[in-house]
């Protein structure tokens, strides 16, 4: 039998290289088994957890429909909901179970409407997690503040309007989007009065998420755009340009003609859109006299408003550019000749092979 | 008196002990589904009087579950889909797949309460 001493002079007698990959696989080998052990314990934890914020969610989902239906119709407290506020407001402190209180309260509260709504907004005054969110506005770490703000969003807390609307041109984007939902969710239309004073850019996805904000609520009565419409801040009159498109702010007319001359080319583009859209007749004109002047895209977007708004006196410029050099004019054009003067259209088919485009002409023909 | 049978297919656990402890109230026998899975070998087993269903749902939606109980078990048992803000299209999808009545979340437990007399009625 080989003693220590001699598994040593054994080891010894290798060459190097043969011992350093003894030593390096001992060391795999040990780091595997520790590895598996810390794995194992990790699991166990977590199964233990899961356990536990199982047992939570059953008592507390229990305590709540008891909650619920032990509403007296009055604005008084029956005992039953006075015990279950009570055990509740023991149980909040805790972080692991006012995590689960708050998404049980949150689950339910989105899914039914009218008094028992209300209620749980109560029981969340009630036990104090209301404190929780708010002091979380107070801590230095952003995502724990954009954290609190959701929370008062997702629980329709009007109340800390003061705490959360100074959070409005803060340096983290997260923050800001944050406070924008609050005041949308909880305002409607007045709770975008934050445009007002915005500095920061409103990016695309902020704006979307405004509008689907918006689009929830059955009051769709918009208050005055003009004044995001002559914003400094050109997020904030694309913004306002997207608002007229959708509720049809015809009254904007002019304040959206005079941003047919606005510095930025996507206002410009888009403000064609939205004239389009709301029948903006009135500028027309003013863009078929400057129409050399601007850029191919606002060009295409010009064509895009008068094949919707063309009438018979447009038929001149439109002969102009049959033959634009982009393809897109030029497609836009003949369907609006097409839909003003059909023969003067049937008869491009004779022109000669070198001053027409046959294949467009067919398509154009076909639809 | 036999109490009638109602299967109930609901992922939020909160809405589905909710309903449960309001139907049951009113004197009926609730039968719970996580999914539309489970729902349908409960409505197989069960052959219940009412079917109360949730679109969205994992594994199998609330829209197969319709499909199933009237074209593969030609079963005529009254169908109600709850449906979120959003869904419009699916709430028609439900109705052309033969559900009897909708409602959208968030909804009132009591009203469900009077759709499910009126339909068991």
């Amino acid at each position: 039998m080989l003693d220590y001493q001699s598994i040593v002079d054994y080891f010894e007698k290798f060459p190097a290289l043969i011992q350093l990959a003894w030593v390096l696989s001992a060391l795999i080998t040990v780091t595997i088994v520790l590895l598996t052990i810390y794995l194992k314990v990790i699991r166990s934890v977590l199964r233990k957890k899961d356990i536990e914020i199982n047992k939570f969610k059953e008592e507390y989902e229990g305590a709540l429909v008891e909650y619920l239906y032990a509403d007296q119709g009055d604005d008084n407290f029956s005992q039953v909901q006075t015990a279950i506020i009570l055990k509740l407001k023991k149980d909040v402190p805790s972080k692991s179970r006012r995590k689960i209180i708050i998404k049980i309260l949150y689950n339910l509260m989105n899914e039914v409407s009218g008094e028992m709504s209300e209620s749980i907004k109560t029981l969340y005054y009630e036990t104090g997690l209301i404190d929780y969110a708010l002091a979380r506005l107070k801590n230095k770490n952003w995502y724990v503040i954009a954290k609190g703000i959701g929370e008062l969003t997702r629980f329709k807390i009007e109340e800390a309007y003061v705490d959360v609307n100074h959070f409005i041109n803060h340096k983290r984007k997260e923050i800001r989007k944050e406070t924008q939902l609050y005041l949308v969710n909880m305002f409607r239309f007045d709770g975008l009065s934050f445009l007002n004073t915005l500095e920061s850019p409103l990016s695309e996805w902020d704006q979307v998420q405004l509008l689907e904000a918006l689009q929830k609520f059955d009051d769709q009565q918009i208050c005055d755009i003009e004044p995001w419409l002559k914003s400094t801040n050109e997020t904030v009159v694309l913004f306002a340009l997207k608002l007229a498109q959708m509720y049809n702010q015809f009254e904007t007319k002019d304040v959206l003609i005079e941003l047919l001359s606005h510095k930025n080319k996507e206002i410009r583009i888009f403000v064609i859109e939205v004239l389009t859209h709301l029948y903006g007749i009135e500028a027309k004109d003013m863009l078929k006299a400057n129409f050399n002047a601007l850029s191919l895209e606002e060009q295409i977007s010009f064509f895009g408003l008068l094949e919707k708004l063309v009438v018979p006196t447009d038929e001149p410029f439109v002969e102009k550019h049959l033959f634009h050099k982009n393809f897109e004019i030029q497609l836009l054009a003949l369907k609006i000749l097409k839909s003003i003067n059909i023969e003067k259209f049937e008869g491009l088919s004779n022109l000669p092979a070198h001053e027409k485009s046959p294949a467009m002409l067919k398509f154009v023909k076909s639809i | 008196m036999n109490k009638q049978k109602i299967v109930l297919a609901e992922d939020n656990s909160t809405l589905s002990l909710l309903l449960k402890f309001r139907l049951e109230k009113e004197g009926y026998e609730l039968l719970m589904a996580v999914d539309g899975k489970e729902a349908l070998e409960l409505v197989e087993l069960h052959k219940p009087d009412l079917i109360l269903t949730d679109i969205m749902m994992p594994f199998v939606s609330g829209l197969e579950v319709i499909s199933h109980v009237r074209n593969k078990l030609s079963m005529d048992t009254p169908v109600i889909v709850f449906s979120s803000a959003g869904q419009e299209e699916m709430v028609l999808k439900a109705f052309n797949l033969g559900a009897n009545d909708f409602m959208g979340k968030p909804f009132s437990p009591n009203e469900l309460v009077i759709r499910v007399k009126r339909l068991l009625a």
